[in-house]
């Protein structure tokens, strides 16, 4: 049976890791995303603030993650994937930011990756491609910005995960980076090959995919064994928001206006045997506090519904 | 690039007087045959059963039998005769995207033979055909398809009509997302494979700009992937999320269109797209009362137009071995920057005499007198939103030489800093 998890995003805290890793055990979650993009927010990035967690010193920064390491052994909870800070560029940002993000805030959050034992690392890709023109020349920035980390993913054992997102034209969703899945296969190989290790892997948002209408069973299947992990959550296909599976309907039948039947027929048939992750910290805030452990079992049991139409 | 504009909600087949002199008195020389028009997909829907009072036909002469396609648009076609406008293009009956008729494949590809021979009789160049989708599983999508075209394939070759392929939305309970053909690496192979198979150029691609945007689609790399198939654009607005053929420009939100038409205009920029531009704007026609009919279809044409020169703003800086530039402002600057290198002006000139000498880049600013003096095969290309009144200057002036507009609010890529972070 295929594993269960969720971000920690809204669970676990610094103060006491260990409670939000146990509430998640208990919830039914054998895996956790962790949220190391909480660290250093997109919406601060994007204002130019910058606060100074990423000053500290990589032995800081273990001691600071020691407790949410242990706390995470001792509930019996895998930290699988996290998410590093975004974006690592600004577009038109000051260089100042720009270089700190670059060669500060990425090499630190793959050290925290490594020191919590995590394979996974997700990145995002450069939005640019309407400020060069072209999708191409904005992948090659990415890809120098992948170059710069792998030699530090192969040698630590994590796999950088690529991820579908979207970008905005006045409110209306478009597809953003690695929406075509003919070129994510394509480089994804290639990068591989020039690295001799699987550096380079892909994590597919359902959410994202769902805003820009990608037909997600062909997408998986398309991917295969390049698919190393998920963020499953739900949206109205108008904007990002990051809710339970099922939620959201159009139609007077009731029926649930996300492809969850192509996305599950896809996972099964590449095989997919990693963990079914839920990137579902925003409904967390929607409910009230008091039911935090009620919907975090409602989101696992999902999870376990899923799991059983995969499993192969 | 011929430009076309859709009948559907201008007229009816019956009544197309009025709909069709309004296209024509507009400036229009084409229109597309909309076989939709007298065959609607809320007909095949219920087809066999009750319509529900939408229409008024108890049955529908073209479903119950083909052949009876061209007496239905006999009216239609001698009112486009009467006026001078063309049908180069024309779009066979589809079903709904959220059809629940499984059961029409074959009736579909009889309505789809007889829309073909009807086109070759109108002398149409090109039809719009949807795949087939009702009832055919993913795995099944391609064999189905392939079937289906080459079956058509014989019937447009005796007519000498080139089918279109069109890239399809799927309706997930409401929800539209990606359907056949909306992965243009995937339509582009099955294009080029039906013409292998066809021994001719008999197959091409039809962009639905709409769909695109419904999809959230970058039409910039969808166009690049299906590269010189494309053969005709669909052009309709819409907010992004549900279906409509609206004006383009008209659905905006926060002063911006919810459509890309950069992404649009930088892609078939550079394809040198020259096929069929086709509007679809039904809804917004709706919308307007008849008695703005004319002054909305004038508005139409101008839109079109619009498309036509942004699209084809490098094609005719390619067609001057010549050319000199009129204003030293921000417009020629941005000339300068994206295109100074490939097409190199002469000269620009400005009525700023303080400018006079300066330069902009390597070209130097000039008295407009000096357009006098240039090679009678040089064009003069304006470079500053005062269009027509430079342009009746240099008239006045009695200059003969070709005058262009050059224009920059859509240009290849903006001004953007080298990425510079870098790894240490």
């Amino acid at each position: 049976m295929l594993q269960i998890g969720v971000q920690t995003k809204n669970v676990v805290n610094d103060r006491e890791p260990d409670k939000g890793f146990a509430i998640l055990k208990k919830a039914g979650f054998a895996c956790a995303d962790f949220s190391l993009n909480g660290y250093l927010l997109n919406s601060s990035i994007y204002k130019a603030e910058r606060n100074d967690f990423f000053n500290r010193t990589v032995s800081e920064l273990e001691d600071f993650f020691r407790p949410h390491k242990q706390g995470a052994k001792m509930a019996g909870i895998v930290i699988n994937q996290m998410h590093m800070p975004y974006p690592i560029y600004v577009p038109n940002g000051n260089k100042e930011l720009n270089a700190y993000l670059w060669n500060e805030v990425a090499p630190k959050s793959m050290q925290i990756c490594s020191f919590l034992e995590c394979p996974h690392m997700v990145i995002h890709g450069f939005k640019l491609a309407r400020l060069l023109g072209s999708e191409e020349v904005e992948w090659q920035q990415t890809e120098k910005f992948l170059d710069f980390l792998a030699p530090m993913a192969k040698e630590m054992g994590i796999t950088l995960c690529i991820e579908n997102l979207y970008e905005s034209i006045v409110g209306h969703l478009v597809e953003g980076p690695c929406c075509n899945v003919h070129k994510v296969v394509e480089r994804i190989d290639r990068f591989n090959t020039r690295y001799g290790a699987e550096v380079l892997g892909f994590c597919f948002d359902t959410g994202h995919a769902n805003l820009v209408g990608l037909d997600m069973e062909k997408f998986i299947t398309t991917l295969g064994h390049r698919l190393k992990i998920l963020h499953i959550h739900d949206n109205d296909g108008i904007g990002d928001l990051h809710q339970i599976p099922y939620t959201f309907t159009k139609t007077r039948e009731n029926k649930a206006s996300t492809d969850w039947d192509g996305f599950l027929r896809g996972l099964k048939t590449i095989k997919y045997n990693g963990v079914l992750s839920f990137e579902t910290a925003p409904v967390l805030s929607a409910f009230p506090e008091a039911m935090k452990e009620d919907v975090l079992r409602f989101i696992a049991s999902i999870g376990e519904h899923f799991a059983k139409i995969v499993d192969f | 690039m011929e430009l076309i504009c859709s009948a559907m909600g201008v007229c009816t087949p019956e009544r197309p007087g009025q709909g069709i002199a309004d296209i024509s008195n507009a400036g229009f020389k084409a229109t597309s045959l909309d076989i939709g028009m007298y065959c609607s997909g809320y007909e095949l829907e219920h087809h066999g059963g009750e319509m529900n009072g939408f229409d008024k036909r108890d049955k529908n002469p073209i479903i119950e039998n083909p052949s009876e396609m061209s007496s239905c648009f006999e009216a239609m076609l001698a009112q486009c005769e009467k006026k001078g406008l063309h049908t180069l293009i024309a779009r066979a009956p589809f079903l709904l995207e959220n059809t629940k008729r499984t059961d029409l494949n074959e009736l579909l590809f009889q309505l789809s033979e007889e829309s073909i021979r009807f086109c070759g009789d109108a002398s149409c160049k090109a039809i719009i055909v949807q795949p087939m989708f009702a009832g055919i599983a993913p795995e099944d999508e391609w064999k189905v398809n392939c079937d289906y075209y080459l079956r058509l394939a014989e019937t447009a070759r005796e007519n000498n009509i080139m089918i279109l392929l069109e890239n399809q939305c799927r309706n997930i309970n409401g929800h539209l997302i990606r359907g056949i053909c909306s992965d243009g690496t995937i339509a582009a192979k099955w294009i080029d494979e039906l013409n292998d198979r066809a021994g001719e150029q008999r197959f091409g691609f039809c962009m639905n700009v709409g769909t695109c945007s419904l999809c959230g689609q970058n039409m910039d790399e969808f166009a690049a992937t299906i590269g010189q198939r494309m053969k005709a654009v669909v052009l309709r607005d819409c907010d992004g999320h549900e279906a409509a053929g609206l004006l383009p420009f008209t659905c905006s939100y926060g002063r911006q269109s919810r459509t890309d038409w950069l992404s649009l205009i930088r892609g078939l920029r550079k394809l040198g797209f020259d096929g069929y531009l086709v509007l679809e704007m039904a809804d917004t026609v709706a919308a307007f009362s008849p008695l703005l009919r004319p002054q909305l279809m004038a508005l139409a044409k101008v839109v079109m137009e619009y498309f036509r020169f942004q699209i084809e703003i490098e094609s005719v800086l390619r067609k001057y071995r010549h050319i000199v530039l009129f204003g030293a402002g921000n417009m020629c600057r941005n000339y300068m920057k994206y295109y100074g290198e490939e097409y190199p002006p002469l000269f620009t000139c400005d009525n700023n005499k303080s400018l006079w000498g300066t330069k902009i880049g390597e070209v130097e600013v000039k008295n407009p007198e000096e357009l006098r003096n240039i090679p009678k095969d040089c064009a003069i290309f304006l470079c500053n939103v005062y269009y027509r009144e430079i342009e009746e200057q240099l008239r006045n002036m009695g200059i003969l030489n070709p005058i262009e507009y050059f224009n920059d609010e859509y240009l290849p890529y903006p001004s953007f800093e080298e990425i510079d972070a870098g790894g240490k």
